[in-house]
């Protein structure tokens, strides 16, 4: 096992150099070349002056290999990241503002979605084909037909200006914790992250518990005489949790993706917000920095999936270990 | 003898994280699987040719034949309505002469926008863009994901060991973090955002092929042909790629309903075709401002047409599935 994790540890430093270099290159393909974002921080009618001193101060004279390794050199040695063209803030400025806001917004929909569409997709197994089962498939089938965005605008409409009045967006401070403190209103924009992720996940897990439903082993725990609920619980569960963990590792750069349209309805400045806007301003050291970390997540979602995959399924661990 | 072994341990994980991936994009249910349409061949004596069961197992789902209905029903509007009754979609002073925000009427059947544009006549105009942008996107997507994964698992080695590290590169950013970034450094233009839509979305596809091509080339009718001396073009030609034209296009289908939903969110963030043309998701987005106005005709028509045609594209992908479902033919 051991030697296993150090294997993927250096295929995710590969992966993340991979990315690194990938989104570096980026800028060199903008059609008004690498110093346009030059007219974007001194406007469109700066004078040539001014812009090639600005191509001076941040060294885009320098050859391309050159840039290269002078960044690489200044985040894995100095752990700086850079300074935002557009914005006066340092980049890991930025991302310790906006990041902490963005983790908890999906971590609580990551856990709600799991505490929701495991049992949900484990009941309409259990109660296949009946009326219940086709209404949540076919609930799913249209949630995940529904563009994230006109799904938070309906859900606004319903729950904020319709029956009810909940907050339309979460307070607008960059208080990391404001989760806690004013949980009222974070009730839409985590609610529709979750319910869009629910739609793929309940629908996943249902699939899993009926293949596993099928097995040898179910049938020999129903002759034992198990309660049906014993069965599902204890023998099916358990094994349907190996895929499960695997989607959960899979499913962080979509609860990014997702989070990036939620921020943006709801309000709330975040990652994706961020994100975006350094894509506009083509602030390339943010758009790079954001990038770099959230392929570390996704990364260390996947090993820590992979992990707990060897911890829930004990094949998986003992082959390891011969 | 350890790292022998995690190498191999490795592999099947892969293998099993591409069924997971594949099972995740397809939706793919064991019950479908096991119970599947009654009749399928009724005459056992008489042979039929495959490709005529597939079609026999596919018209046997009345969804998905609904769902073909129904998205040849709003190509043939969208492609054709502008020209049965032509409004004016581009000119931006339309408001000046035209009553805006109209409700529906007998000259306009869904209403004005806030533009002044027939609300009718726009979502036809914007169709043509969603589909044909989305179709395409779908197509490239399908060729590029499968090249890719073909080579990838065919070839193995090292090739496939750099293949696959450049795919973990590439799912590891988010796909919307990475097409917003695309779209924003180039032009708008429908022909890129064709390109780009599709060359971010194949990746998936890749992963699915490349597990098929790893899991069939192992078997013993490839190792078969192999012994007999058959070239690798000659396997993958007649072995590899006839043996998961099923993924491919199974896959594919939902290859475009993504590409459409991609394509609808570019146009919410204002990154979509821009004006004077159109697509679904900028007009979506237009008629969200409205919606608070109560000027329901602007967006609850078209979010209804929308959301059905990606519920449709993705019923002919499960359709299309149980029809190649080899299991499914034999009985």
């Amino acid at each position: 096992m051991f030697a296993y994790i150090v294997r993927r540890l250096v295929q995710a430093v590969v992966v993340l150099f991979i990315v690194l270099v990938f989104t570096f290159t980026l800028p060199y393909f903008e059609p008004h070349g690498i110093l346009a974002p030059a007219y974007v921080v001194l406007g469109t009618r700066a004078s040539a002056a001014n812009v090639h001193a600005w191509g001076l101060q941040h060294g885009m004279y320098h050859p391309y290999l050159v840039r290269l390794w002078d960044y690489i050199v200044q985040v894995i040695w100095h752990h700086n990241l850079g300074f935002s063209y557009k914005q006066n803030l340092s980049v890991w400025g930025i991302i310790s503002l906006y990041v902490p806001r963005t983790v908890w917004l999906a971590l609580t929909a990551l856990v709600l979605t799991f505490v929701i569409a495991v049992p949900l997709g484990i009941f309409q197994a259990n109660k296949r084909n009946t009326v219940f089962d086709y209404a949540a498939t076919g609930s799913a089938f249209v949630l995940y037909a529904i563009p994230s965005f006109l799904l938070c605008l309906l859900v606004l409409q319903v729950f904020s200006f319709g029956v009810t009045h909940l907050p339309a967006s979460p307070p607008s401070g960059v208080a990391p914790w404001a989760i806690f403190t004013d949980p009222v209103g974070f009730i839409l924009p985590v609610g529709t992250l979750t319910l869009l992720s629910v739609a793929l996940i309940s629908r996943f897990m249902r699939g899993t518990v009926l293949e596993v439903l099928v097995q040898d082993y179910i049938r020999t725990a129903r002759a034992k005489g198990c309660s049906n609920r014993r069965v599902l619980f204890a023998h099916a569960f358990r094994n349907a949790l190996g895929p499960i963990v695997t989607i959960l590792g899979l499913s962080i750069p979509g609860l990014f993706g997702g989070a990036l349209i939620i921020e943006s309805v709801f309000n709330y400045a975040g990652l994706g917000i961020e994100t975006v806007n350094a894509a506009t301003y083509l602030d390339s050291p943010t758009v790079l920095g954001i990038t770099l970390l959230v392929s570390i997540f996704t990364l260390l979602g996947n090993l820590i999936a992979d992990i707990l995959l060897g911890v829930v399924n004990p094949r998986i661990r003992l082959q390891g270990e011969q | 003898m350890t790292t022998e072994k995690s190498a191999e341990q490795l592999e099947v994980k892969d293998l099993e994280a591409a069924e997971v991936r594949h099972d995740l994009a397809t939706g793919d249910r064991a019950d479908e699987r096991s119970l599947g349409p009654e009749g399928v061949s009724d005459r056992a004596d008489v042979v039929i040719p495959m490709w005529r069961q597939r079609v026999r197992i596919f018209m046997h789902n009345k969804l998905a034949i609904v769902s073909v209905v129904y998205l040849v029903l709003v190509t043939l509007f969208c492609f054709l309505w502008p020209h049965l009754h032509p409004t004016n979609q581009t000119n931006q002073n339309l408001a000046l002469t035209q009553p805006f925000n109209a409700p529906p009427s007998a000259s306009h059947p869904l209403g004005t926008d806030s533009n002044g544009f027939d609300v009718l006549g726009r979502i036809a105009f914007g169709g043509e863009y969603s589909l044909t942008v989305g179709f395409l996107a779908g197509v490239v997507t399908i060729i590029v994901g499968t090249i890719y994964g073909m080579v990838s698992g065919f070839v193995g080695g090292i090739v496939d060991t750099i293949l696959m590290r450049i795919l973990d590169a590439a799912l590891s950013i988010p796909l919307l973090f990475l097409l917003i970034t695309l779209v924003t450094l180039f032009s708008r233009s429908a022909t890129f955002l064709i390109l780009l839509i599709g060359l971010t979305g194949w990746f998936g596809n890749a992963r699915i092929v490349r597990g098929d091509a790893l899991l069939i080339r192992r078997l013993e009718y490839s190792q078969a042909a192999t012994a007999m001396g058959a070239s690798k073009w000659h396997i993958i030609r007649r072995h590899v790629f006839p043996n998961s034209i099923s993924n491919i296009v199974t896959v594919g289908t939902f290859s475009v309903a993504d590409a459409i939903l991609f394509l609808s969110t570019l146009g919410f963030l204002g990154l979509g075709i821009q004006p004077p043309n159109t697509d679904w998701g900028t007009m979506l987005q237009n008629g969200s401002d409205q919606i608070a106005n109560g000027y329901w005709w602007e967006i609850y028509p078209l979010a209804v047409i929308f959301i059905l045609v990606v519920v449709a594209i993705n019923y002919i992908g499960d359709a299309l599935r149980d029809a190649f479902e080899v299991r499914l033919i034999e009985r």
